[in-house]
């Protein structure tokens, strides 16, 4: 129920603040148009520091302004009785004539003099200033501009949760764990996928890529051209033949009896046996290659051919 | 020594065309029972009634040479019964003569023990003997055949009087050759209408006699096992499968319906891989090689290996079934290289 009121008090009181402040505000002549440059900053100011801030007044002819009315530096202000502890320190003004107006700078700066344990509320005063047209004396109100002055250190425990100022940004999380933890997980994503790449790569990219011969293919170019090599290139070859066939694999006829789709290669399978009896059974044989590692890698890609359906 | 091989080789092909002439639509037998004569091991025969057992062996003895005997399988069958015999002679005084054993000699070729599961034990026991060794004691004298060989045959199908033979007998045997009937129906009707099948005695003349000369066997023989190479993929390749007769769950090897783990209880002997790889050298010369091929291994692997595997006594029932697959299944399973 609370939280209910709360919100709604929330919700109407930027209804309240705008009809507070027409109550507040007199009339203007219409005849002075006015621009404030406040700091960007209004939160954080600490005791000492200078606020500066540049009104610019434009007034029309006849009217002009009263330097006997403008603020003097060191006066001591007072809201319900309290002094506020922000004292004019320097002002400066100029001023420069137009056609039918008259434009005036005034540059402030305030001083900070108060201070208390938590952020508070604090304003530049609202200034009043004095034109005259050669007859009347027109007052002209300059508004104040709120920020929050914070304390140099804290004493105590504060419960931050309960100020509910609006001058106070959102209050921040320290991101640090969580970083440290998307870092890490970055990393095992990152090393995830080059493992899923390295799987896809060994398998297959797509349909009928990832088959025996393909991979036989890939580590035959990797195979030296020693006899070593060449008897690796022909027992890795048995291995794919094993594979596709789903069986040991001893003859040409014994392959294309399992696997007739490669019928077309059995004059280059007959001739793979006989370079396999040479290599591993019967040194003496000749196999009737001359290059039999170049022989080999065309025989595989053949083969690689016929397992993808690319006769 | 090359042309010695090559000779005797041509001399190995005509026995076995003139076998074939006559037993007709068994190659393979008639090429696994040459091999066995030059690797110089025993055959069993196993087949069916009337499918031509006996007159395969009597075409093979035939075309040998040598001293031919010849023993019936009986209960009654003692041992002594092979070793000599005793009767009354024409002057009413009894003789003993030397039984089939003894009768050639050492000439003894081929002995043909007919129906050998019909025997007794103790003639079993007897023939491990001479099998083995190719020597018997009688007489006060040790008796010595140095070019026999024992061919048995027995029938599977009827099991009313007969003996199971031993797995040690058995594992004396270097083949078990399954002899089928043949299938092609040009052969079968030749079968039952050729008149020449009809009396076999007759047939097995038809051979040529003496085509090989039994007692230069055992020299061709080691000649030829120490000619014929076994290369180390190929040795790597009979150790694998002699681990898997004995462990064949290791190697992947599984029979369907079947615990495999469970069911052998002692793979292939030492001397069973042995006469494998005898049998496969031989296969490689005959078929012109001058080194073992796993094709050789396979051609004799399931002849020599399947009678000697020692199966769960709950298996042994279908022990011929389950054994072809296990074999078949092992030489699928184990990659050469």
């Amino acid at each position: 129920m609370k939280k209910y009121l709360l919100l709604l008090l929330l919700l109407i009181q930027p209804l309240f603040a705008s009809a507070m402040e027409g109550i507040a505000q007199p009339p203007q002549d219409r005849r002075i148009s006015l621009q404030v440059f406040n700091p960007e900053r209004d939160v954080a100011y600490t005791i000492g520091e200078l606020v500066p801030r540049t009104v610019v007044l434009e007034a029309k002819k006849p009217l002009t302004l009263l330097n006997t009315s403008l603020p003097i530096p060191g006066y001591e202000r007072r809201w319900r009785g309290q002094v506020t502890g922000i004292e004019l320190r320097t002002i400066t003004h100029s001023q420069s004539l137009g056609t039918d107006s008259t434009t005036y700078i005034l540059n402030l700066s305030y001083q900070i003099f108060t201070t208390g344990v938590t952020a508070k509320a604090a304003f530049l005063p609202a200034e009043t200033i004095k034109f005259t047209d050669g007859k009347n004396i027109i007052t002209y109100r300059i508004p104040e501009w709120g920020f929050r002055v914070s304390p140099i250190a804290l004493f105590g425990s504060v419960k931050l949760e309960d100020d509910m100022s609006k001058y106070r940004g959102p209050l921040l999380l320290n991101p640090a764990p969580q970083k440290h933890h998307l870092k890490i997980l970055l990393g095992i994503f990152g090393i995830s996928l080059l493992g899923l790449l390295y799987i896809l790569g060994m398998n297959t990219w797509l349909p009928r890529m990832g088959g025996p011969f393909a991979r036989a293919y890939r580590d035959l170019r990797k195979l030296p051209d020693t006899p070593q090599g060449l008897q690796q290139a022909v027992e890795r070859l048995h291995k794919a033949l094993n594979l596709t066939a789903g069986t040991s694999v001893f003859s040409a006829d014994n392959f294309i009896t399992s696997k007739p789709a490669f019928a077309g290669l059995k004059g280059d399978i007959d001739q793979f046996f006989s370079l396999s009896r040479s290599v591993f059974f019967e040194p003496g044989a000749a196999s009737g290659l001359q290059q039999p590692q170049q022989w080999l890698k065309r025989f595989c890609v053949s083969c690689r051919n016929y397992e993808r359906g690319m006769k | 020594m090359d042309k010695q091989l090559t000779d005797w080789r041509e001399q190995a092909t005509l026995l076995e065309k003139e076998i074939n002439q006559v037993v007709v639509g068994q190659q393979k037998p008639v090429r696994l029972i040459t091999t066995a004569i030059f690797a110089r091991g025993h055959v069993l025969l196993e087949g069916d009634v009337g499918v031509g057992k006996t007159t395969l062996l009597r075409a093979f003895t035939r075309g040998i040479g040598g001293g031919y005997e010849r023993v019936e399988g009986t209960i009654d069958l003692m041992p002594t019964d092979l070793v000599y015999h005793t009767y009354l002679g024409e002057d009413g005084r009894p003789h003993v003569d030397a039984g089939p054993l003894l009768r050639s000699g050492e000439n003894l070729a081929v002995f043909f023990f007919n129906e050998i599961n019909r025997a007794r034990p103790q003639v079993h026991s007897l023939l491990l003997r001479v099998m083995a060794e190719r020597t018997l004691s009688a007489f006060n004298a040790e008796h010595r055949f140095p070019h026999m060989m024992v061919f048995a045959d027995r029938n599977q199908v009827e099991k009313e009087e007969t003996f199971e033979i031993p797995s040690a007998a058995r594992d004396r045997f270097m083949m078990e050759i399954p002899i089928v009937v043949p299938s092609e129906a040009d052969i079968m009707e030749s079968l039952m209408f050729d008149t020449r099948y009809h009396d076999a005695d007759k047939l097995v003349e038809n051979v040529k006699p003496d085509i090989l000369h039994f007692d230069k066997l055992n020299k061709i023989a080691a000649i030829l096992q120490d000619e014929i190479q076994a290369s180390p993929t190929l040795r790597q390749y009979a150790l694998n499968l002699w681990r898997a007769s004995k462990e064949p769950a290791k190697f992947g090897v599984s029979v369907e319906g079947i615990d495999v783990n469970r069911l052998v209880l002692a793979g292939a002997s030492p001397r069973g891989m042995s006469m494998m790889l005898r049998a496969a050298r031989v296969n490689a010369w005959l078929n012109g090689r001058g080194a073992i091929l796993p094709e050789d291994i396979h051609a004799v692997y399931h002849e020599t290996i399947a009678h000697r595997l020692v199966f769960s006594p709950v298996y042994e029932m279908r022990r011929t079934e389950i054994a072809r697959e296990l074999l078949g299944n092992t030489l699928q399973a184990i990659a050469a290289p």
